[in-house]
C-alpha cells in the first residue's frame, strides 16, 4: 500500500482535517446556542443538551472498499481485477481515496467539511455471520452476551425515567439496538398507518392501555406496555408527518430519513433515532457492481438530503447521523464478480457540527488476516463512545460500553 | 357470570358432561404450574375443551367451537395423532395450484440484473428469448420490457401461490401440515425478490407440504438440492477452485447447528464439498467438472466428501438435533426454553432418527405444553393471526378483500418474502407500537371491507409507473414521459442518472412490463368475507348482552381482556342495541356485533394464542 501517512493517530487526524478545509475557530469558545439550551430545559430529564443522534444501519455488510475506493493503492486493483472501480470512475476526495460514482452527496458533504470518515472499524475475533456480527454491533458487546441494545442502554442512561417518545426506531420491526430496560421504543414504519382506525361510536369503548404491573403473563405485559407506547406516540407522529412538506429531493429511495426530519421538525422530544437500509440489501455476493453502486447512490442521496432538510428547518446544529454496517467484505473479489463476508469497515458520521475529515488508521491492503480480510484498526465502540460522550455529552461511556473506549475529537462544540 | 378460574373449570367440566358447547367462561384453562418443563404426556382424565382449544390453536390455527369439541371428545393421544399424523383426515379434495401459464421459453437462465440482460443483448443480439432490433432508437426496448414483464409476472403469480396456500391453511382438515410448511418456510427462508421465479417457490412449498413432518435428513438434502434455495444462496456459482461460502455457511448457521459449533475452516471445507451443485430450470444438477472432488477435513472427519456427506456429518452432531428440536418447540410452544429441556427434545429427535412427527407428538402431548407458562403466552405471527381469525369466523376461503398478502405484509410477515435468510424473528419482534395498531386495523378491514379497495394485482401503487403511464397515454414521447419530476434544489444523483442509455428506457420498460404481466396473470378473486355473527349468536339463545359479549370473547380470544375492557364492550353493545335484552334485537344485531368483534380484535390480548 502507498503509505502516505506515517504520523501518530491523532496528529494525522488533525492534519487530514486541517488539510481539507482548515479550521480557524476555537471550538471551545463557541457558546451553546440559546435554542439548544431551551430544548435541553424542556427535555428536562435528559442530563445533556438537546442534541439528537440518528443511527443509520446499512444491513447486509457494505463493501467499504468499493464505497470509498482506495484508487491510489495498487494492491486494491491487484485483489479486485474485475470488480475494482477504475480511477476514472471514482469521485476523488484526495490523492488516495474517492467515492463511488453515485455518491455525489457524500462527496459534497465531505468537501464541505460535514462528513467524518472513520477507517478500519471492527473488533477482535470478527464473526462473519450477518446475524451474529449485527448483534455485536447492536449490543456493542462482541463475543459476549448482552440482552439490551446499545442505543436502548444509552436511552436508559440519558433518561432513566423513560419519558415517552425518547427513542424512535423507524422500521417494520424493532431492532435489537434499541432494546431497552426502561424505555418502550416507538417503532413504526408508515406514519400514515400509525393509527388505530376506529369508527366514531367505538372511541369510548376502546381499551384504555393502562398498564397493570401485576400481570403474570409476560407476553400480555409486553403487549399492554406496547399499547401504551402506541397511544402516546401515534397521534404525534401522524400529525408531524401530515404537516411535513419538504422541497428537498431525497432521491429514489430516501430511506426513512424524511420521517426523521418530519419528527424533528415537529419538535418531538426524541433524542435517539434508529433506522436501517433494510433487508440485508448490501449482501453483494454476486455481480455486485451495478447493484452496489445503486445502493450507495440511494444511501448517499438520502443522507445528504437529510442534512439539507435539517438546514431548511433550522435544526442542522442539533443532529448528527452515524452510518455503519455489520462488517465489510472480503478484500479479494470472488469468482462471481462479488465479495464475501469480511471484517473491518468504514463508518461515517455526518452533520453540520461534525469536524469533517478522516479518522483512525487506514487498514493495510497488503497485510490481511489469514482469511484475506482487513485487520481492524479502530474498535467500533470508539465511534459509539464519540457519539455518547462527544456528541450527547454523557461522561461515563465505560459502563455503557463495558470497557474503556477513547472518543474521537469529532465535533465543533465538544 | 363466574369469573374465577375454579368456577370456569367447573363450568367446563359440566359442559363436557352434557356434551354441548361449553359456556363462555373467560378464564384461562391450563394445567398446574408444576407441569412446566415436564415432557410426560398428560392423562386422558386431564383432557378438556380448553386444552383441546389450546392444542388446535397452536398445532393448527385455532377453530370453531365445533372443531374444538370434536378434538375434546377424543383422547389426548388420538387428538394429537389426528393433527400430527393426519389420522382420520382426508385432504384429497384440496385442489392443486392453478397456473396462469406465464413462463416463456428463453427466460431461463434468468440473468441476475437488468444490466446483465442488456449487456447480454448487446453482445449476442438477443436476451430472454427476445431479439434486438436491427436499427432505430431503443433497439433493446423489447428485451428490457420482457425483463420487467417477468419480474412483475413472477411476483404477481407468487401472490396467487400465497393465496392458494392461505386457502389451504383456512380450509384443510390437516392444519398442522400447513403450519409445519409455514415453519419450514421461515426456517429455510427464501424470498421471491431474489429467486424471481414463482415455479421454484411453488416446488419448494410442495416439498414442505409433503415432507414437513417426515424425516429431517431427507428434507435437508432436498432443500440443499432445491433450485429455489440454490438460487437464493448463490450456490449455482459455487465452483471448484473458488468456492462460494454463502451456501455452506447458511446451512450450518441457519439450517442445522447454529453458530458456535464449527469454525471458519469448516465452512470453507464444506463449501468445497458443495461445489458444482447447480440447477437447470427446475432440476437439480451436479456439474462434475466444477465439483471439487479432493479430500476435505470437516468437523474432524476427513474424506473426499460431497454435499450429502457434509449434511450427514452435520446430522451426527448433537447440536443439530438440539437446534432443530428447540426451534420447533419455540415455534409451537414458547420462546423461553431451558437448556435442559432443549437437550431432552433433541434426544427425542435423535432417538427417532430425525423423524419430525414423533417429536411433534411428544411436544403436543406433554404436560409442559399445557402448563401456564405455555398456554396463552404466544404472540401470534401475522399469518397465524389472519388465518386463526378466518378459521374462528368459520370462513370457507381467504377473502380477496382485504388482500391477504398486503395485510400480512403490512404486519410484518408476507409469504415468500421473509426479510432475510434467518426468516422471521418471531416472539415479541412481531409487535411494535405501530404494528399493534395495524393489527386492529386488519380486523376492521375484514369486518367492514374498504369500499375504495383497489386490487394490487391489477393496479400498481408505484407512483413512478403511474406517472409514466399517464404521460404515455397523453401522447408524450418516451423520453419526456419518463423524465423524473423536477424538485427544487439539487436533483438527487439517483434521479439524474435514471435515463442515460439511449438503447433502451428502463422506466418505460417497467411500465410496459406491468401491462404485459397483468394481461397474463390470472386475477385474484376479490370477494369479501361472508360473515353472519347474528346467526352465530342467536343460535346460542342468549337473554342478555353480557352473555353475548362473554361468548364472543371466549370464541375469539385465548386470553381474556381486562375486566374494564369487558365492561366497556358490554356498555357499548347495550348502547348500540338500545337495550341489554337480546330477545328483540335480531333484525339489527349484525352491525353492533361486528363492532364488538372489532373491539375484541383491538385488544392487546387478541394477539395471544
Amino acid at each position: 500500500m502507498k503509505n502516505h501517512f506515517s504520523f501518530s493517530d491523532s496528529s494525522r487526524r488533525d492534519l487530514l482535517r486541517l488539510g481539507l478545509y482548515g479550521i480557524g475557530v476555537s471550538a471551545a469558545a463557541l457558546p451553546m446556542p440559546l435554542f439548544a439550551q431551551a430544548a435541553a430545559a424542556l427535555a428536562g430529564q435528559a442530563k445533556s443538551s438537546g442534541k439528537i443522534l440518528v443511527v443509520l444501519e446499512l444491513s447486509g455488510g457494505n463493501d467499504g472498499l468499493n464505497t470509498l475506493i482506495p484508487y491510489g493503492d495498487d494492491a486494491y486493483y491487484r485483489l479486485r481485477p474485475n470488480i475494482g472501480i477504475a480511477r476514472k470512475d471514482v469521485r476523488p476526495i484526495d490523492d488516495h481515496f474517492g467515492f463511488s460514482r453515485g455518491m455525489a452527496g457524500f462527496e459534497r458533504l465531505y468537501k464541505n467539511g460535514k462528513l467524518a470518515i472513520v477507517h478500519g472499524c471492527g473488533y477482535e475475533n470478527p464473526s462473519f455471520s450477518h446475524f451474529t456480527s449485527m448483534a455485536y454491533w447492536h449490543t456493542a458487546a462482541p463475543n459476549s452476551g448482552e440482552q439490551y441494545g446499545w442505543v436502548g442502554r444509552l436511552a436508559d442512561a440519558m433518561a432513566p425515567e423513560a419519558p415517552p417518545n425518547f427513542l424512535v426506531n423507524i422500521d417494520s420491526r424493532q431492532s435489537l439496538a434499541v432494546r431497552s430496560r426502561r424505555h418502550v421504543p416507538v417503532v413504526f414504519d408508515d406514519p400514515n398507518k400509525f393509527s388505530q382506525e376506529v369508527f366514531f361510536d367505538e372511541r369510548e369503548a376502546l381499551p384504555s392501555a393502562a398498564v397493570n404491573q401485576q400481570i403474570a403473563n409476560p407476553s400480555r405485559k409486553f403487549l399492554l406496555d406496547t399499547a401504551q407506547s402506541a397511544k402516546q406516540a401515534s397521534a404525534l407522529v401522524r400529525e408531524a408527518w401530515s404537516k411535513y412538506h419538504s422541497p428537498v429531493d431525497y432521491g429514489v429511495v430516501g430511506l426513512d430519513l424524511p420521517k426523521v426530519a418530519a419528527l424533528i421538525d415537529a419538535g418531538m422530544p426524541t433524542r435517539l433515532y434508529y433506522t436501517a437500509y433494510r433487508n440485508n440489501a448490501f449482501d453483494t455476493h454476486v455481480f455486485q457492481n451495478d447493484t452496489h453502486k445503486r445502493l450507495l447512490t440511494y444511501a448517499s442521496d438520502a443522507v445528504a438530503a437529510f442534512l439539507q432538510d435539517l438546514e431548511r428547518i433550522g435544526r442542522a446544529d442539533d443532529v448528527v447521523v452515524m452510518v455503519f454496517s455489520e462488517f465489510g467484505r472480503r478484500v479479494p473479489e470472488n469468482v462471481n464478480l462479488g465479495t464475501d463476508h469480511g471484517a473491518a469497515n468504514l463508518m461515517f458520521v455526518a452533520g453540520k457540527q461534525v469536524k469533517g475529515g478522516q479518522y483512525g488508521t487506514i487498514p493495510s491492503l497488503s497485510k490481511l488476516d489469514p482469511g484475506d480480510n482487513l485487520i481492524y484498526t479502530t474498535d467500533f465502540r470508539r465511534v459509539y463512545a464519540t457519539m455518547i460522550a462527544g456528541w450527547l455529552g454523557l461522561k461515563d461511556t465505560r459502563e455503557l460500553l463495558n470497557g474503556e473506549f477513547q472518543p474521537f475529537d469529532m465535533f465543533q462544540r465538544a | 357470570m363466574l369469573r374465577s378460574a375454579k368456577g370456569a373449570t367447573l363450568l367446563v367440566a359440566a359442559a363436557l358432561a352434557i356434551a354441548v358447547h361449553p359456556p363462555f367462561a373467560v378464564a384461562q384453562a391450563a394445567g398446574p404450574a408444576t407441569w412446566q418443563n415436564d415432557l410426560k404426556p398428560i392423562a386422558p382424565a386431564d383432557w378438556n375443551y380448553d386444552l383441546a382449544a389450546h392444542l388446535l390453536e397452536r398445532a393448527g390455527f385455532g377453530g370453531t367451537p365445533d372443531e374444538i369439541q370434536a378434538l375434546a371428545k377424543l383422547t389426548p393421544a388420538q387428538a394429537v395423532a389426528r393433527l400430527a399424523r393426519f389420522e382420520g383426515t382426508d385432504a384429497s379434495h384440496l385442489l392443486p395450484f392453478d397456473h396462469s401459464g406465464i413462463h416463456d421459453p428463453g427466460l431461463e437462465p434468468f440473468p441476475p440484473s437488468r444490466p446483465a440482460v442488456t449487456d447480454q443483448a448487446k453482445q449476442t443480439g438477443q436476451a430472454l428469448g427476445i431479439k434486438v432490433k436491427p436499427e432505430g432508437s431503443r433497439r433493446l426496448q423489447p428485451v428490457v420490457n420482457e425483463f420487467f414483464y417477468w419480474l412483475r409476472a413472477s411476483a404477481l403469480e407468487t401472490n396467487r401461490v400465497a393465496y392458494w396456500w392461505a386457502d389451504r391453511m383456512v380450509t384443510s382438515p390437516q392444519p398442522l401440515r400447513e403450519n409445519m410448511a409455514l415453519f419450514w418456510h421461515g426456517h429455510f427462508a427464501v424470498n421471491e425478490a431474489k429467486v424471481r421465479d414463482y415455479r421454484k417457490l411453488l416446488d419448494q412449498l410442495e416439498l414442505f407440504e409433503n415432507q414437513g413432518t417426515g424425516n429431517f435428513r431427507d428434507l435437508m438434502v432436498a432443500v440443499a438440492q432445491d433450485p429455489a434455495m440454490l438460487t437464493f444462496l448463490d450456490a449455482g456459482v459455487n465452483v471448484k477452485g473458488a468456492a462460494n461460502e454463502n451456501f455452506a455457511r447458511e446451512i450450518m448457521e441457519m439450517f442445522t447447528m447454529g453458530v458456535g459449533h464449527y469454525t471458519e475452516k469448516d465452512i470453507r471445507e464444506a463449501a468445497r464439498a458443495f461445489t458444482g451443485w447447480n440447477y437447470v430450470d427446475l432440476k437439480f444438477v451436479v456439474n462434475k467438472d466444477q465439483h471439487d472432488d479432493g479430500e476435505k477435513t470437516f468437523l474432524g472427519k476427513t474424506g473426499r466428501f460431497d454435499g450429502v456427506n457434509v449434511i450427514d456429518i452435520i446430522l451426527q452432531q448433537p447440536a443439530t438435533a438440539d437446534f432443530i428440536a428447540g426451534k420447533i418447540y419455540r415455534y409451537f410452544v414458547r420462546e423461553d426454553l431451558s437448556p435442559e429441556l432443549q437437550k431432552q427434545l433433541g434426544a427425542v429427535l435423535r432417538d427417532h432418527d430425525y423423524q419430525i412427527a414423533p417429536l411433534l407428538e411428544t411436544i403436543f402431548l406433554s404436560r409442559d405444553f399445557y402448563s401456564p407458562a405455555s398456554v396463552g403466552t404466544q404472540i401470534k405471527s401475522p399469518v397465524r393471526l389472519a388465518i386463526s381469525t378466518y378459521r374462528k369466523l368459520g370462513l370457507g376461503n381467504v377473502p380477496g378483500v382485504p388482500d391477504f398478502n398486503v395485510a400480512t405484509g403490512a404486519l410484518g410477515q408476507r409469504l415468500f418474502a421473509p426479510p432475510t435468510v434467518a426468516g422471521w424473528a418471531g416472539g415479541t419482534s412481531w409487535i411494535t407500537p405501530g404494528l399493534l395498531l395495524e393489527r386492529a386495523n386488519f380486523g376492521r378491514d375484514v369486518l367492514f371491507p374498504d369500499i375504495n379497495f383497489l386490487p394490487p394485482d391489477r393496479f400498481t401503487g408505484d407512483p413512478e409507473v403511474r406517472r409514466v403511464a399517464d404521460r404515455i397515454r397523453q401522447g408524450m414521447d418516451i423520453s419526456s414521459a419518463t423524465k423524473p419530476d423536477g424538485k427544487s434544489g439539487d436533483l438527487a444523483e439517483s434521479n439524474m442518472a435514471a435515463d442515460r442509455d439511449e438503447d433502451f428506457n428502463t422506466r418505460y420498460g417497467s411500465y410496459r412490463g406491468w401491462q404485459m404481466a397483468i394481461e397474463r396473470v390470472k386475477p385474484i378473486p376479490r370477494d369479501t368475507a361472508q360473515i353472519n355473527l347474528a346467526r352465530m349468536v342467536l343460535d346460542q339463545h342468549f337473554s342478555n348482552t353480557t352473555q353475548v359479549v362473554d361468548y364472543m370473547i371466549h370464541r375469539f380470544m385465548r386470553v381474556p381482556p381486562s375486566e374494564e375492557a369487558r365492561q366497556k364492550m358490554i356498555t357499548f353493545l347495550n348502547k348500540e342495541l338500545g337495550t341489554s335484552d337480546v330477545s328483540a334485537v335480531q333484525t339489527y344485531l349484525e352491525d353492533p356485533l361486528r363492532l364488538v368483534l372489532h373491539l375484541i380484535m383491538s385488544q392487546p390480548e387478541y394477539q395471544l394464542g
